[in-house]
This record gives structure tokens, sequence and C-alpha cells, in this order.
């Protein structure tokens, strides 16, 4: 790991973050308060990076951009945000327009939550927030939006109401299974009887989004991101959360909805009825892959590589579930110290298989910690190989499986080689999707 | 005094009289001077597009053994991963194995606003340097690097002594310039600057033997046949081949310049005896260069797509090295070979109208492709008008069955909604990310720009009659998508002028 560049940066920055979650809101529509090429960066990161998928309703380069020149750097560019923002919305029809700034204008000084706040008193439905891409990268711009919705959105709304929750912690684009994932983790909370508001997904609203402060629990399933909204929204709502990893397949499902169900105090028959649920399925499902799981010897080694959510969650459901052996996991997000212990204390929980996590932003470097950790072959005649292997990680492994002879599966961003729309891995069905999709890599050439 | 002895590129709006925003139809535009006239009526609600960044790391990002660090904040260069699809592609393509480019960011952070960077970029070039052992380094500067004072060309200067990769300074603070093709300036500026001497020259020896006397005469006699042709990035290896075939019948050899080339190799292209453009918004800036300091001639005139222009482009060629003869008896046949296989696909072409959005001259001469292959043109946007294309306003001007408009747009494609809306073409050619409006309206589309595909000379007017044939047959994904994707725009924009936002710009001044 470098202290002074990133290799191939994982993800956008907080601008661009920020924006593919105004993208993903329903009825949202971003306005940046940006050069010309910030929207057009952000067009390609996601082209590149989320499977295939582009934008939104008001995706790319449809977004309303003030696209500030020289003059407004030297001039200042509110007079120029305010004519922009007077024409969007004479001109695009949304929901809710987010004022969001960039590097230029933070450095520049402009003052856009006064121009937000002149037009939220004419009755226009907008609000702004501070995502200058020097302020960190997406993630930190996914969690600066969601702050702004909980300050500026959402209504105040007291006593709370039992059964409620929200959820968040998945980084719509930043994951390129964000859709599938968030229907995935609702599904679940379904289970229990909840009433689940996730923002991002096709099944939410702006209406229930406004009245999400009537909700009893905040759930973020991911240890950094969105864990700063969840704390804002608790001093600000009154709002308690609760931090899951996330659930990928039966053992962080299961887990998932018992610790849901304890912090709510849920009946433990309906719990239960829906953990023996979830899991039947899953195995009676899992039941027909017995034979040729055996016969084709199909357990792994493995390494992970991902961001902060994926590097968890994959290396649990390999040890638990598949009971395959992940022996490195790389987590290629540029942490605190705070978050990384919290990842690494996630990680030693888990059974089976040790974990070892190293925190590495910088691709080419992870065969560098995979020879640390296991040996490179001396040329003694028995030696005890990596192998079969399989490499999990975003499409910049394919060089790493290569260079180990192993198949690899792109899940994290970016994730150039696959068309992902509805696919998610989050709960116990959707654990057999990725059953599917690590054998499918293995057997391809069959 | 040269461009070059600046220490950054000019910006085209003031170069060469760049616009991006106008609205006109297709008769008035061409011959109306040698510089563009008209005045930039600049618009007062604008949509996001791309900067010179983005199009200048889509050149760096193929050059082999070339690490391309990015000194801004961390979202500067993500788009760098829609480019490593293309990086990759490319390398497959010419070397045999995809590879991925290795773009890195100084990722600046608060701190580094406030107290400057430039010490954490020395040390990120000395780090690059030292991990991947290339042979150049692109150092390519964001926005923030221009606003806070970061002075990359000093530290350059200071690095550069100190290791092994030849240092190229390439200037990109997006908000400079709204003309994003200045990116082709800025990089040919780093390049011209910086990687066009020979890196460890032969000395020169009288020959010793008759068989290095021989060897000596056959390189110079291959130099004097050398043409270098220009790719900055809009094309594929596909186009390339297409193009090198096409020389090499004339007895010719292509030197392929700059994209994937190896930095080691670019003092080739001050030895070849001609430059050949193959797309004139690209190139002018490098070609007076290699014209003043090396005396390489160059053409600068015309883009090799459709039938017409790729035998104009061949002539012109062919009359520098006095070949023209040759070249009739080539284009004859190759126009006759051509013409009769287009004809399997007219009966669905016919009559049908076409609609266009790209970079001005690929958008002009796609459009006559068009008309050849019997579409009726009914309108055309371009990214940005300056004076190179005017020849090819005329040529549409003369064969068009009415005066269409166009529309001179940065993207923008509120105004394209709009314009769609009322024309209901047939069918829509449009630029990367520039099909998804017409899309949702149920409008069969096709990509004008795909380094994939094929596009140029003969047989790229083939193939793309080939994929427009496949696409008119079935385009039911665009008109499913259509019965349920929305744009999102107001009903009432669709009631207005489409340009009615044109000139509005300097209200907020």
């Amino acid at each position: 790991m470098s202290a002074h560049f990133i290799e191939r940066p994982r993800y956008t920055c907080s601008l661009g973050g920020a924006t593919f979650a105004v993208n993903a809101l329903p009825g949202g529509i971003p306005i940046l308060h940006a050069p010309a090429g910030c929207a057009g960066s952000f067009a390609w990161a996601q082209n590149g990076g989320s499977g295939l998928q582009v934008g939104g309703n008001c995706g790319p380069l449809a977004i309303p951009s003030s696209n500030l020149q020289e003059s407004e750097v030297v001039f200042g560019g509110d007079a120029r945000l305010r004519q922009q923002v007077e024409n969007t919305l004479k001109v695009v029809e949304g929901g809710l327009y987010v004022v969001l700034t960039s590097c230029v204008t933070e450095i520049v000084g402009d003052d856009i939550l006064s121009v937000v706040k002149d037009f939220r008193a004419e009755g226009a439905s907008i609000i702004g927030a501070k995502t200058g891409g020097f302020k960190g990268n997406a993630y930190h711009g996914y969690d600066i939006l969601l702050q702004a919705l909980f300050k500026d959105f959402i209504e105040a709304r007291k006593p709370k109401r039992r059964g409620s929750v929200n959820v968040w912690g998945i980084a719509p684009y930043l994951d390129p299974f964000w859709r599938g994932n968030l229907l995935g983790v609702r599904r679940l909370l379904q289970s229990l009887g909840l009433q689940v508001n996730s923002f991002f997904a096709g099944e939410d609203s702006l209406e229930a989004i406004r009245a999400s402060a009537e909700a009893e629990l905040n759930i973020v399933v991911s240890d950094v991101y969105g864990i700063d909204a969840a704390v804002a929204f608790e001093e600000r709502h009154g709002t308690p959360f609760l931090a899951t990893s996330l659930p990928i397949g039966p053992s962080a499902s299961s887990a998932f909805l018992t610790a849901v169900a304890e912090r709510l105090g849920t009946a433990e028959t309906v719990l239960d009825a829906a953990l023996h649920e979830g899991n039947r399925t899953y195995y009676k499902t899992l039941e027909a892959l017995t034979d040729c799981y055996q016969d084709m010897d199909l357990q792994r080694y493995a390494v992970v590589v991902g961001d902060a959510n994926y590097a968890v969650a994959l290396t649990r459901f390999l040890a638990e579930d598949l009971g395959w052996l992940p022996e490195l996991t790389v987590c290629t997000d540029q942490l605190d110290g705070e978050e990384q212990a919290r990842l690494t204390a996630r990680l030693d929980q888990v059974k089976n298989v040790a974990a070892n996590l190293v925190f590495e932003t910088d691709g080419s470097e992870v065969i560098g910690h995979l020879n640390r950790r296991w040996p490179r072959s001396q040329g003694q005649r028995y030696y005890n190989a990596f192998s079969p292997a399989f490499v999990l990680g975003s499409s910049f492994e394919r060089e790493l499986a290569q260079a180990i002879g192993a198949p690899h599966l792109s899940i994290s961003f970016p994730v150039a080689n696959r068309a992902i729309l509805n696919r998610g891995y989050t709960g116990f069905g959707n654990g057999l999707t990725l059953v599917e999709d690590l054998l499918s890599a293995i057997v391809n050439g069959r | 005094m040269s461009c070059y002895d600046l220490k950054v590129a000019p910006k085209r709006e003031d170069r060469l009289k760049t616009c991006i925003a106008h609205s006109g139809g297709v008769c008035g535009m061409g011959g109306k001077a040698k510089a563009c006239m008209i005045d930039d009526g600049e618009r007062g609600f604008t949509q996001g597009s791309i900067c010179l960044l983005l199009v200048a790391l889509a050149i760096l990002d193929s050059l082999p053994e070339t690490v391309v660090l990015i000194h801004g904040a961390v979202g500067c260069g993500s788009c760098a991963h829609s480019q490593n699809a293309n990086a990759r592609s490319g390398a497959a393509a010419r070397f045999g194995q995809a590879k991925d480019a290795i773009w890195l960011s100084t990722a600046l952070n608060e701190v580094d606003v406030i107290s400057g960077a430039e010490e954490k970029l020395k040390s990120a070039i000395r780090e690059a340097d030292r991990r991947y052992r290339p042979k150049s380094m692109a150092v390519v500067s964001g926005c923030v690097p221009g606003l806070i004072g970061d002075d990359i060309d000093s530290v350059i200067l200071e690095l550069q002594p100190q290791v092994s990769a030849r240092l190229v300074p390439v200037h990109c603070e997006g908000f400079k310039t709204k003309i994003w093709a200045t990116a082709y300036d800025a990089v040919y500026h780093g390049i011209g600057k910086n990687l066009l001497s020979e890196r460890n020259p032969a000395v020169e020896r009288a020959p010793l033997t008759a068989a290095d006397e021989l060897a000596r005469v056959q390189e110079q006699e291959k130099l004097k046949r050398t043409v270098n042709l220009m790719n900055v990035s809009s094309m594929g290896r596909v186009d390339e081949v297409e193009l090198e075939r096409l020389l090499q019948a004339l007895g010719l050899e292509a030197n392929l310049f700059p994209v994937f080339a190896h930095p080691d190799s670019f003092h080739k292209a001050t030895r070849a005896a001609l430059s050949v453009s193959t797309c004139p918004t690209h190139d002018d800036y490098f070609l007076q260069q290699l014209q003043e300091q090396f005396g390489v001639p160059f053409i600068i005139k015309r883009m090799p797509i459709g039938i017409r222009n790729t035998s104009l482009w061949l002539k012109d060629i062919a009359a520098h090295f006095g070949l023209g003869e040759a070249a009739d008896r080539l284009i004859d046949a190759e126009e006759r070979e051509v013409r009769a296989a287009l004809a399997q696909f007219r009966p669905l072409f016919e009559g049908r109208k076409v609609y266009l959005s790209a970079g001005e001259f690929r958008a002009l001469v796609t459009a006559q492709l068009l008309e050849e292959l019997g579409f009726e043109v009914s309108g055309i946007r371009m990214f940005h008008h300056d004076a190179f294309a005017n020849d090819e306003y005329d040529k549409l001007a003369a064969t068009a069955r009415q005066d269409y408009t166009v529309n001179v747009a940065n993207c923008q494609p509120f105004e394209e909604a709009n314009l769609l809306k009322k024309v209901h073409p047939d069918l829509f050619l449009g630029h990367v990310n520039g099909n998804g409006t017409a899309a949702k309206l149920g409008i069969p589309t096709h990509t004008i720009y795909n380094t994939g595909l094929a596009y140029v000379g003969y047989r790229g007017a083939f193939e793309v009659a080939r994929r427009l044939h496949r696409t008119l047959r079935n385009p039911a994904f665009n008109r499913n998508l259509a019965a349920w994707a929305e744009l999102p725009y107001k009903a009432a924009w669709y009631a207005s002028d489409p340009f009615a936002y044109l000139d509005t710009r300097k209200e907020a001044l």
C-alpha cells in the first residue's frame, strides 16, 4: 500500500457516490454544482465498474450541472447556481432535487446551502449536500447524502411505529448488486413481519422516506458505509441503530435475523419460523448439488478481495456455508483505525477457518500478500500448493487469478465483465445464486 | 512563438474560437471563413458532460509500459474504469493479450487542499517509478492542483533526474476550458515536448560492410514511403487495419500514432514522409509541430468514413506521393465492389430519416455515409463547432432535401429530447452515453463510435450498413423500453423552443 497514491481506485469521489445515490432515489434529481466533466467521469465509472448499469431515470449526461468555468472560479458561482436551479425546476421532472458540490465549488467557497434555502422557502422540494470530491471517496459521499436526507428531507416523527425499520449500508452502483442486495435484505426483514424502508429499492417511495423517522430501528448492513449517517439519524430523530455485516448466505442471514429480532423483541416463534423456512429452502435446494460437489471435488482455497462489505461477507460465506478455505482476505478501502478494527473483529468471529485480513488499496500488491501468507514452492518434490484455488474480487483480480491459475468471479467494484441488473447475493436464497456463480466459473469449460 | 514554448497548451476557445452552443440550418454553417465565426451563446440551463481529462486518459491509458498518475481528487480518473475495457481489448487485438492499464491517483484530501500537495506528488512519482518501472509516466493534473496552485511542471523538472521513466506533464484542469477537444492539444503538448527524442540513439558510424550500407539505404527508402497515421482513440484496431490495407495497396507504410504506440518508439513519427489526420478535430496542434520542427508535411482535411470521403482521403495522400493514377485504379475497384455489396441492404434504408449526434467531424461524415446508404438526414448535433469541418457542411448542404437543423451542444440531451419529439426520425446514431435519450423514445439507435466496431474505409461502410440493417430488422429493445421508461423532462419542456436556453447563461453574470 502506498502512502502517496491509490492504484486504480475502486470507487469514485464523494460527489460521485452522492450522485449515484440520488440517481437511485425514487424521484431523485441531482444538480451538480461542478465543472462539466464530473458527470461524465461518473458515467464512465459506472460503465466500467457497475456491471453495465449506467445512470437511472436522470442518469449520466442528463444530470443537471452548472458546468463551471474559469469565470465562476474567479467571481464565484452562486449566481450561476441560482440560475441553474431555477431552470432545472422548469425543465426537469423530479420529486426531490439535490444540489451537490464539487471540489471547485468547495474551494471557491460558494454558499450553496443558502441558495438551496431560498428555493425551499419558495416551496421547492430541494436539499443540498457538501460533497466536494477531496472530502473522501464515493462511500463517504453516500454517507453524506444520507445525512443530508435525514437532516433536511425526512420529517420529525414521534412516537415510533412498532415493527417499522429503515435499512441502508449498500451504496447504489458502488455495489453493482445493489438492487438485488437491497431486495434480499428487505425479504429477510419482511420474513420477521417488519415494514421496511430501504430508500433506494424499487419498492421504496419518497413518501415512505419522508416518514422514515417513525422507524423504531435503523439497520445498517455495513460496518463502514452509512455508520456516520446512523449516528446523525439517532441524534436528530432518536432512532437507535444496529450495524451488521452484509448478510450473504444462510449463516449470516440467520445471525442477521437473530440480531434484529433480539433488538426489536420479536416473538421467538416468528424468528424461529423465519430461520427454519430460510434454512430449509436453502438446503433443500442445495441438496441437488451433493453428488457433483463431492465427485468433482469442488472445495477450493480462496482469496477474497473486496470493499469493506464484501471482504467480510464473502469470506464468511465461503468459510461457514460453502466449506471452502478463504486463506486471504483483502479489503481495498482506505479505512481509519477504528473502521479497520471493526472489520477485524468481524472476521475474527468467522467460524471454521481463521481469517487473515489485510488492508491494501492496490490490487497489484495482493499477490505479494498471498505469497507471504502461503509460501511459494521452493522446488521441493512434495509441495503443499495453494491449489485448487478460486479468486473472488473485482475484475482487476483477473490478473491475480491468471497468475495463480485459478478461476475468478467479479463481485466487488469494478465489475467490468458481468451484466448485472437484479442479481443479489444477500439472504438465504441468494446464497444459492452465489453458489451457482462460483461453481459455474469452475465448470464452464466442462 | 510556437505553442510548444508555452507551459500549457492554449484552450481551443482561444486558439480556434471553438464554440459549444448554437443552432442553425445546415445550409448556413459551412464556408463562413477560416475561423469559426459563431459567437458562443452559452446556455443558462446545462447538463453535465465530460471534460478534457476524460479524453486525455483515453489516449494515455492505451500506451504500453506507461503509468498514468492523476494528480487530483480521487474521482478524477474514475472514467478510466470504462477506458480500461478499451485498453484491454486494444492490447489483445494488437499484442495478443489483454492487459489492464495502470492508473494511479494522488487522491487529494482536505489537508492537501489546504497545505498544497507538491511533496505528495513527488513521493508518488518516485514510488510509482520504483514499483512499476514504466518507460514513461504521464502526470495528469485535475481541477484541484489548478486551484491550489500546485506546479506539476516544476515538480517534474525536479524529479526527472531521479527517476527512470520519462515524465510527461499533461494539464487537464477541467474548469479551464469548456472545449474538451483541448485534450488532444494537452496530450500532444506533453508528448511533443518530452517523448519525441530517441531514448538511446544508436551511434552513427560509417557503414562497415556492403550489407550495412544496404540496410541503411533500405531503411531510408522505407521512411520515404512511411505515413504517420494519426489515431487518438477514435478508431479501433479493425479500422486501423482497413486504412493500413489501403495505404499498402499504394505501396505506403503506416506508422500508427499515438494510441497503443510504445513511448520509446515515438521518435519514429519525426522521420516519416507525411502525417495524415484521420479526424481533423484531433491533430492540427501536433501536425504543425511535426512540420515546423522535423519537416514532416501533413494533410489534415478529411475523415475516411463513408465511400466518397474515404476515396477523397486516399486521393489526397496519393497526390502527395505522385501516385494519383494508382489511387484512381484502386478507388475505382474498391468503390465498385463495396457499392455492389451494399445493394442488398438498400431496400430497408431507402428514404428513412436519420438523426446523428457526435463530435463535429465524425457526425458530419457519418451523415454523408448514411446518405450513401440511402437514408435521408433529418438533423445533426455536434459537440462543438470550429472551422475544420466547413467543407463537410457544404457537402451536406448540397445534398440536403431541406435545410434541416444543426445543433451545436456539448451533449445537452434535453435539447435532443425536444428535437427528437418534433422530428421523429426512423433511426438515431449517437456517441458513447449519447443514445439513451433516443432509445427511451423508442427510436432505433446505433452507436456512432465504439473502438471494437468497424466504421472506417470501405470495410467500415459495409459493416455500418450491416449493423444498421440488423438494428432496423428488430428494434424491439428500444420500442419496448419506450413503453415503460420515461425521460426526466417535464411535459411543458417538449412544448417549448428546443433552444430556449441558448444565449441565457450571461444572465447569471
